[in-house]
Parts: C-alpha cells; sequence; structure tokens
C-alpha cells in the first residue's frame, strides 16, 4: 500500500497536478479548502505528510496548519507558496511548525524525493 | 585822606595789644560763623581758604584803624604809649595765634573726620565692589552655561530636524515601496500559480511520455525549451517580489551578483537601445549578510541614477569583487557628472537637480541610510561631463 500524502489547495489545477505528478509513489488525498482538510485528516489518522497551499479563501496555509496539529500531532508539515517567504513562513520554519517550504511553480522531484526522506525517518 | 592813610602805615610795624580786644571776638565769631546760606551768602560760596585770608584782612585792618586811635585816645604819655603799643603788638599775635590754632584743629578734625569717613566709605565701597564682582562672575559664568545649554539645545534641535527630514524621506520611500510592493507581490502571486500549471503539466507530460515509449530527444528538446522559459519567468518574479520584500532582518543571505541581475531586469525596461550595459562580475558568488530587499533598492536608486545621467548614448559598467572581508560593487556611468558643489549635497534629503516630477531627491539618502545600516561606505567620484562612478563596499 502507498503512503497518504494530503494535498489542500483552494486551485483545481493545481490539485490534479499534484496529483497526477505524485500518484506513483503515494496515495495523494486532495482538499479544496482547509475545512476540508481539517475533515479528510480528522477521518485518516495515518496520514503523516501533509501540503498546504499558503494563500486560500477563508483559513490561509499556517493557520490550517495550526488546527491540523492539533488533530495529527505527528504530521509532517509543508507550505506551498507563489510568493517569497513571508515573515508569517519564516516564523512557522523557525518555529518547527513546518519543515519546509516550496515555491510555485512547484519542483515535484524535490517534492518526492522530500517526502521519502521524511517517510524513511518515520519508518525507521 | 591822611587821617585814613596814617593809621594803615603805622600798622604794618605794630600792633598794639588792646586792639585785639576789640576786634577778637568780632574775628572769631565771623570765622566760626555759621549762618543759613540766605543770610551769609559771601561767606559760605567762598571757600575756606579765601574766608580765613578775608577775614584775616578785615580783623587786621580794623584792629590797625581802631586800635591805635582807641590808644591815642587814652593815654597821653609818650613812653607808656610806646609799651601799650608794644603789648598791643603781642597780645594780637598772640590771640591770632591761638585763634588760628583753634580755627585750624576745628577744621582739620572735620576734615580728618571727613577723611576717615570716606576711607571708610571706600572700604565699603572696595567691599562692595568686589561683591559686585563676585556677583558679576557669577553672573557671566551662569550666562556662559546658559549659553552653552542653548548651544547643545541648538544642535540637538538641528539633529532632530536632520533626523526627523531623514525619517519623512524613509517614510516617504517607505511609503512607495509598501505599495510598490502589494503590486509585485500580488503580481507574483498571480503569475506563478499559472506557471506551476505549466510546470505540472510539463512534468506529467515527461511521465506520460516515458510510460509509453514516446520520449525522444525532439519532445526532450520541446519540453526543455518549456522549463527554461519556465524557470526564466521565475527568477524575474522571484526578483520583482525581493525587490519590495518588506523585512528588518538583517542577518539574509544576500547574493550581490544575483540581486543585481534582478535589479537590471526591474530596470530593464527603462535600458533604452543607446544604453549599454557591461557586467564585470566576480567569479565567484558574493554573498554577504544583509537584507536582500533593501539592498535592491541600493542598487536600483544608483542605476536609475546612472541611466538618468546619461542624455543619449552612454554606457553603465558594473564592477563587483571581494576585497578583505567586503563586497565591493562600482556603478560607472558615462553620464552627466556630478557639478563640484553638489557633491557634499547629493545624499542630503529632497536634494535633486531633477525637474519636479522627475526626481523627489530621495533616491541617494535612502540609499545611504540603507548602506550605513549594513555598516558599509558609500563614496562618489564624478567629473562633470565626463561620468560618475559609485563605489559601494558592504562588509561580508
Ligand atoms: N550617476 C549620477 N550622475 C549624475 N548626477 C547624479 C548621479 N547620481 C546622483 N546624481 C545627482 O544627485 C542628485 C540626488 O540623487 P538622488 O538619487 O538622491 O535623487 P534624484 O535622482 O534626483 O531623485 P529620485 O532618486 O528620488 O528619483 C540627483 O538629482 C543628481 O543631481
Ligand atoms: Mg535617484
Amino acid at each position: 500500500m502507498k503512503p497518504n500524502v494530503l494535498c489542500v489547495d483552494d486551485e483545481p489545477v493545481n490539485l490534479i497536478l499534484f496529483e497526477a505528478n505524485l500518484n506513483k509513489k503515494f496515495n495523494i488525498i486532495t482538499a479544496h479548502n482547509a475545512e476540508c482538510g481539517l475533515d479528510v485528516l480528522a477521518r485518516n489518522k495515518d496520514i503523516r505528510v501533509i501540503f498546504s497551499d499558503m494563500k486560500m479563501p477563508g483559513m490561509n496555509g499556517i493557520d490550517f496548519i495550526a488546527n491540523a496539529k492539533n488533530i495529527s500531532p505527528q504530521g509532517n508539515f509543508y507550505i506551498m507558496t507563489g510568493f517569497e517567504v513571508t515573515d508569517e513562513i519564516q516564523e512557522a520554519i523557525d518555529n518547527k511548525y513546518i519543515s519546509m517550504y516550496f515555491k510555485k511553480p512547484l519542483n515535484y522531484m524535490a517534492i518526492s524525493s522530500e517526502i521519502e526522506r521524511v517517510l524513511g525517518q518515520i519508518n525507521t | 585822606m591822611n587821617a585814613q592813610y596814617d593809621p594803615l602805615q603805622h600798622s604794618f610795624c605794630l600792633i598794639s595789644g588792646a586792639e585785639l580786644w576789640t576786634f577778637g571776638p568780632l574775628s572769631i565769631y565771623l570765622l566760626n560763623q555759621k549762618c543759613p546760606r540766605d543770610q551769609n551768602v559771601i561767606m559760605s560760596t567762598f571757600r575756606f581758604e579765601y574766608r580765613i585770608t578775608f577775614a584775616y584782612l578785615i580783623i587786621g585792618a580794623l584792629w590797625i584803624i581802631f586800635s591805635d586811635r582807641a590808644i591815642d585816645a587814652f593815654i597821653g604819655d609818650k613812653d607808656l604809649l610806646t609799651n601799650a603799643q608794644t603789648y598791643k603788638g603781642w597780645f594780637y599775635v598772640l590771640i591770632t595765634a591761638v585763634l588760628f590754632f583753634l580755627f585750624l584743629k576745628k577744621h582739620l578734625a572735620q576734615l580728618r573726620r571727613t577723611e576717615s569717613e570716606l576711607e571708610k566709605h571706600r572700604d565699603k565701597l572696595q567691599e562692595l565692589v568686589m561683591e559686585k564682582t563676585k556677583d558679576l562672575d557669577q553672573a557671566v559664568k551662569d550666562l556662559y552655561m546658559k549659553n552653552e545649554v542653548i548651544n547643545r539645545q541648538n544642535e540637538e534641535l538641528r539633529q532632530a530636524l536632520k533626523d526627523l527630514q531623514d525619517t519623512q524621506a524613509q517614510l516617504i520611500q517607505s511609503d512607495k515601496m509598501a505599495s510598490l510592493g502589494v503590486l509585485t507581490a500580488g503580481v507574483a502571486h498571480e503569475i506563478n500559480n499559472p506557471l506551476n500549471y505549466i510546470a505540472g503539466g510539463v512534468a506529467g507530460l515527461r511521465s506520460v511520455m516515458q510510460e509509453c515509449n514516446t520520449q525522444n530527444e525532439r519532445t526532450d528538446l520541446f519540453l526543455d525549451s518549456i522549463n527554461q522559459g519556465i524557470e526564466r519567468i521565475s527568477s524575474i518574479v522571484s526578483g520583482l517580489n525581493n525587490f519590495s520584500r518588506n523585512t528588518d532582518k538583517y542577518d539574509e543571505a544576500c547574493n550581490i551578483n544575483e540581486i543585481l541581475e534582478h535589479c537590471l531586469v526591474i530596470i530593464d525596461s527603462q535600458l533604452t537601445n543607446s544604453i549599454s550595459v557591461a557586467r564585470n562580475f566576480s567569479d565567484k558568488p558574493l554573498v554577504i549578510h544583509g537584507n536582500v530587499g533593501q539592498l535592491h533598492q541600493v542598487f536600483i536608486n544608483v542605476l536609475l541614477n546612472a541611466l538618468q545621467s546619461i542624455e543619449n548614448k552612454g554606457t553603465i559598467t558594473i564592477t563587483t569583487s571581494a576585497e578583505n572581508h567586503a563586497a565591493v560593487v562600482k556603478i560607472g556611468d558615462t553620464g552627466s557628472g556630478i557639478e563640484e558643489e553638489n557633491m557634499s549635497k547629493i545624499t542630503d534629503p529632497f536634494f535633486t537637480t531633477k525637474a519636479p516630477g522627475e526626481g523627489t531627491g530621495l533616491g541617494l539618502s535612502i540609499t545611504y541610510n540603507i548602506v550605513k545600516r549594513h555598516k558599509g561606505s558609500i563614496s562618489f567620484k564624478s567629473e562633470p561631463n565626463t561620468g560618475t562612478v559609485v563605489t559601494i563596499e558592504l562588509p561580508v
């Protein structure tokens, strides 16, 4: 069974591409906003890797992760952003809230190897 | 005539004793007279020496005239008369001596009293003067101190004014930057998202082709060129984003050559064909610790000045190098140059030689402040009608 990875983004095209480019190695679950993402996490306690877009209507990426941490404290969180690093993101990295951030346009190879690295760490 | 003349002549040889009996008291009275002024105006208006001489003359004269007559009238015997005249003379001398003595004594006593009073007064005056001098000294000292305080306050005020101007300049500039920042960040986001579609699409296509074994050199060529385009757009957007980035951290890794490239991209639209840019960048990357966004502002301001100084054709030369723990950036132009008298003013806020609307005069004052915050230095070498070289040194 492929490991579960959650991707939260308000743009459908981004979700489709994320899934299409990474589904060979991972089972990608997608959510089109933060609330859906929290729902998915609540139902699937074994999701260890979570990606979230930064700018979304309603809850933004950092707010989503703050809530998601309560549901799955062992999760590894990543931010995807179309902006440069903002102070908010930098602060989240400094506080170890998120492990890393990825700038759009996304480099799926880099994402894939990061997921493998972190899952490898969890399994050992 | 003769009757008046006779006794006068006589009196010059001898004065009879009896004469004093008559005139002694009168003379004392006269000399000691202290009449109210209106009653004895002549006596009081004359000084002591005049008074005494005058009184002596009158008394002497009267004595001579009347004493001889009196003796003549009373004494008939010739021998007795001679004796009486001798006694009269002695008597006169004695009485006048006593009178002089008394009078002088009184007068001198008064003088001495006055003198000692004067002396006392003078001492007091001296004391007073000394006291006043001391007071004055203190007052002068106080004044001096007050003056010092005022001078210091003046200096402080001048500094405060300068700070205010600097702050005002910074506010205006940061306002400009902030609105530019919001704009470029928004634009960057809007560009990066569709760019992500393209990048994701290309990545997906490549893997599909691999799966279907339809991948070949030509498809790779096309996919690679799309990827190159994506990278180029992405770096421009990232440059825009960096420029307007608003943090106050001074420990970000700043790649100077990269930042200069971004800045050239940003001002590219203003670089006409007649202005060429020569890059003499260091081979190794120049990385210092600082604020990425602010360093973009520094180079943009200097580059804009350089290109604005070139009227028709010209060259902007950018040289970067590493020199003992500092990154050195030289930006030269073949433009109008800076007049000698303006050299000290160009970093003042609001100093501009450009037409209203073309320059605010803030560029270099902001640049100067940012460089200072990075503990670096900026210097200008310029020759009117030849060009300018701006040297910026930033410690690693
Ligand atoms: N490379 C240069 N060549 C000639 N003159 C220069 C150069 N750089 C600066 N100056 C002179 O210094 C002045 C001040 O420059 P500064 O960048 O502070 O303001 P500005 O360019 O006039 O306005 P702004 O930068 O706000 O648009 C300019 O008006 C110009 O006279
Ligand atoms: Mg300028």
